[in-house]
């Protein structure tokens, strides 16, 4: 009965399993590249350049009209333009990484709708552009697992030089040159995973899986190593979850995974012994030694 | 006997006549706003030559979801009639009104129009199975050009339909309704052109009425097992009850709103079992959940439908009636293959 | 044997000099202290050495040496205490020249890691996250990641502000380790008695030098009052400097 609820709607339903590769995709990907910007405190990139992307979008549009491959490739062109300008200016003047990709995103939103209006045209772009996960074509599919083979591949190659550029950037620009390198790959990794995230499945589950499960695992975890494996195995069960309930109780199916990894972060934020409210309030008795 | 003054004068006189009786007949067009293109195709024939029509939500536009431009308050500021749908089908219309400080006759072309509940959604009947497909727009979710389309915890987006299904246009009844409503509105803001209105209008009836004889015997000729249609969105509840086909759609009544997994499934359990040929995307919808649906149940896209929207000029729906033969004759070709 | 030499060097922030035409030279395996009032420039030219600043004016020579051959120890305040990272691999970070961003850390070099961490009294460390550190176990900490660095200069800005006293004196004891095994060492130093009796030579610095040799010679007081008449503040109606080399 049990395994008939869990699994029964995987079997029965090709766009059901679909949608669940699409969501473990992601989590695989998006999640650790979200353990790291949390710990630069940029959280609120994703919602950033959801708006950046316009303009790429726009642009696609002006070219080839309602083809969502030229305006998802805009959208790709205009993300990384705007992360690439944002970083060098973060790196070689005194304004911080948030004010700066503040600035350039908004510039770039406002680009976009220039351009948008200038035509004339009446269709949402972006309401065409963003997908959602129970609607995962093969293109779609390909697109989510390359990005994700990419992002685990440079996280690994780039895991040292990325954590001593978040802890101690002054050492890694002493005693290594990659220290750029670094910072522009990430900011790359975090393009790629929004933009084929916002194509795939929306705006709110390639942000919502990116943050939210690094934010609960904050919690759970001591070192970034762990963070990221406890952030994935919350985005994996935040999918399958949500998914579940979207089939059984007709809740709409982006949405529901990112409540269920809401719900995920407050719990941790509860029960969580790592500077949970329980841990803080009623800490544990203490050791002699 | 002429002489070159009578001449002179003869001429003075002629030209004054000429100069005062010209105005008579260079007279400025009568500025309207249609909220958006199939509005704006009958409002245009309607009016004739006496209309300028400035159309808000153009062709292959999606009204549920636009967002109103300062061109739009512009143009409806200069405007002498506003024609609307109504039945909340244009959520943003309210606001633009007031901030374009219009303050001339809003037409509402469903006027006498016997409304539809909303489409039953596979089996769930009550209300709050229908909430999570309502949408409302509040304030702030327009203030900005957030393209936030995904149901934000914070912004929560509820359509107060009232409950009500606002695509009358797809049955041509309510178009006659649509007609009478706008020539009512034109000849009451211009009554110099009622018999031009009149005969338009007289005229554009007997198209419609001959369109709608077409469309019965198209339908009547399928079979009657073959007379049930999966399309994106439920625009097409009108055309159903008029014509007596049935029309399934993952996404409820707008397009704002979000598919649930529970949806597609029941949808395509259904399209299995009924053996359902066909699923039609729209011109105005991201047509991938519809290709889903059609490579796991084995159906076919029967081509495009118009739901909402016009298409442009040189399209197969470039005026209403166009649209409406379009859709018919797509329909029928699929589903009596 | 010259490690670092400075030659009319000229350093600072929006057109004020920090260190203002500097003429000196460190020789190779000395241990120097440099001592000045506040704002006099000290920790500036450090971060030149290190390459992070580029001068007005002059040169700075740093004998050939590269990137990898100088470690630096910044003042604390420039690390993410609240980055989830522990001893352990804070201090590995020391070895980055042999492994560089890739290479795995082996046996052999583990094994260095505990020595390190062993060396400065930081034994039973390992898992703490740094976050959890007070400030002299951080300081220690830091300085075991100098320790695999390996390095042949080696540069320490203001090591034992704010420290107790038992740190303090286990890290002068690695700090002559190093003198002893030939490292060049420049500190920048507060208290002068730990100069007077660990450094035995001093450069002071009043954006201009004051002194610079043994620092029997160069901490007195009459030294030290020229110092302290350096202005601290810069002179917002300066006019341009048109001094040439001296």
């Amino acid at each position: 009965m049990i395994w008939d609820a869990l699994a029964g709607p995987f079997v029965e339903f090709g766009f059901m399993r679909r949608a669940l590769l699409g969501a473990v995709a992601i989590a695989l990907g998006a999640t650790p590249v979200g353990v790291f910007l949390m710990l630069r405190r940029m959280s609120l990139t994703g919602d950033a350049m959801a708006h950046a992307i316009l303009p790429g979008a726009a642009i696609g549009y002006l070219f080839a009209g309602l083809s969502l491959g030229a305006m998802t490739l805009g959208g790709l062109v205009a993300g990384l333009a705007v992360a690439a300008l944002a970083g060098l200016v973060a790196r070689v003047t005194t304004l911080r990484e948030d004010a700066s990709l503040a600035a350039f995103y908004l510039i770039s939103l406002a680009a976009g709708v220039l351009i948008v209006s200038m035509r004339g045209s009446n269709v949402d772009l972006m309401h065409v552009l963003f997908g959602t996960v129970l609607a995962l074509d093969d293109a779609a599919l390909i697109l989510l697992c390359s990005i994700t083979t990419v992002s685990l591949l440079a996280l690994a190659l780039l895991f040292r030089p990325l954590v001593l550029e978040c802890a101690d950037p002054l050492f890694l620009r002493s005693v290594s040159g990659l220290s750029a390198l670094t910072h522009f790959v990430f900011l790359a990794l975090v393009v790629l995973n929004l933009v084929g995230g916002f194509h795939a499945l929306g705006t709110l589950m390639a942000v919502g899986i990116m943050i939210l499960p690094a934010a609960a695992a904050r919690f759970w975890a001591r070192g970034v190593g762990a963070m990221i494996g406890v952030a994935v195995v919350v985005a994996l069960l935040a999918g399958f979850a949500g998914l579940l309930l979207s089939y059984h109780f007709g809740l709409p199916s982006g949405p529901a995974i990112i409540l269920c990894a809401g719900a995920a972060y407050a719990a941790s934020l509860i029960v969580g012994p790592e500077g949970g409210i329980i841990a803080r309030h009623w800490p544990r008795r203490h050791l002699e030694a | 006997m002429f002489t070159r003054r009578h001449l002179l004068s003869t001429t003075f006189a002629l030209g004054l006549a000429a100069a005062l009786g010209l105005p008579a007949h260079a007279q400025d067009k009568l500025p309207v706003v249609a909220t958006f293109s199939i509005l704006g195709d009958m409002v245009a024939s309607v009016g004739g030559d006496r209309v300028a029509v400035t159309t808000l939500v153009g062709p292959d536009g999606d009204a549920h979801v636009y967002q109103p431009t300062p061109a739009d308050a512009r143009a409806l500021a200069d405007a002498k009639v506003a024609f609307v749908n109504g039945l909340a089908f244009e959520g943003w219309m309210e606001r633009l009104l007031a901030a374009s400080e219009y303050d001339g006759p809003v037409v509402v072309t469903t006027e006498g129009v016997v409304p539809l509940e909303f489409h039953q959604e596979h089996g769930q009947e009550d209300e709050s199975a229908e909430a999570d497909h309502d949408h409302a727009h509040d304030g702030t979710a327009e203030a900005d050009h957030d393209h936030d389309h995904e149901q934000s915890a914070a912004g929560a987006h509820a359509h107060d339909h009232g409950g009500v299904d606002p695509h009358a246009w797809q049955s041509l009844a309510n178009a006659r309704l649509y007609v009478a409503n706008i020539a009512d509105g034109l000849i009451a803001a211009d009554p110099e052109g009622t018999d031009a209105y009149a005969a338009n209008r007289d005229a554009y009836l007997a198209e419609i009425d001959a369109l709608d004889a077409e469309i019965r015997a198209l339908v009547e000729s399928l079979p009657e097992n073959r007379r049930a249609v999966v399309t994106s969105h439920d625009a097409f509840g009108y055309f159903g009850d008029a014509y007596g086909l049935t029309f399934e759609a993952p996404q409820g009544m707008s397009t704002e709103a979000e598919a649930s997994a529970a949806d597609v499934a029941a949808l395509i359990r259904q399209i299995r079992g009924e053996g359902i040929p066909a699923v039609f995307v729209e011109n105005i919808t991201d047509r991938r959940l519809l290709d889903q649906i059609a490579s796991e149940t084995g159906a076919t896209i029967g081509g495009t439908l118009y739901s909402d929207a016009l298409s442009g000029p040189d399209g197969p729906a470039g005026t209403y009636l166009d649209m409406m033969r379009s859709n018919i004759r797509t329909l029928s070709a699929a589903l009596s293959s | 044997m010259t490690a670092l030499a400075f030659r009319n060097l000229t350093l600072g922030y929006d057109r004020h000099p920090a260190v203002h035409h500097l003429d000196a030279e460190i020789g190779a395996g000395s241990l120097t202290a440099i001592v000045g009032p506040n704002g006099a420039g000290k920790s500036t030219l450090l971060k030149a050495i290190t390459g992070a600043l580029k001068p007005f004016e002059g040169t700075l020579d740093r004998a050939g040496r590269s990137h990898g051959d100088i470690a630096y120890l910044p003042q604390q305040a420039e690390i993410d205490r609240g980055f989830p990272i522990g001893v352990r691999d804070l201090v590995a970070m020391g070895l980055w020249r042999e492994t560089g961003p890739f290479r795995a850390i082996g046996r052999a070099q583990a094994a260095r890691i505990d020595a390190a961490i062993a060396a400065v009294g930081l034994s039973g460390f390992e898992n703490r996250q740094i976050g959890a550190l007070s400030g002299g176990q951080m300081q220690r900490c830091l300085f075991a990641r100098l320790l695999l660095q390996d390095a042949e200069v080696v540069l320490l800005d203001e090591p034992f502000a704010a420290i107790d006293a038992k740190t303090v004196a286990d890290l002068i004891d690695v700090v002559r380790r190093w003198h002893g095994e030939g490292r060049t060492i420049v500190a920048v130093l507060h208290d002068l008695e730990t100069v007077k009796a660990h450094f035995p030579r001093t450069l002071m610095l009043a954006r201009e030098m004051v002194a610079h040799g043994p620092t029997a010679s160069v901490v007195t007081p009459e030294n030290l009052l020229r110092a302290r008449r350096m202005c601290e503040a810069f002179d917002e109606a300066a006019p341009v400097c048109d001094r040439s080399a001296a």
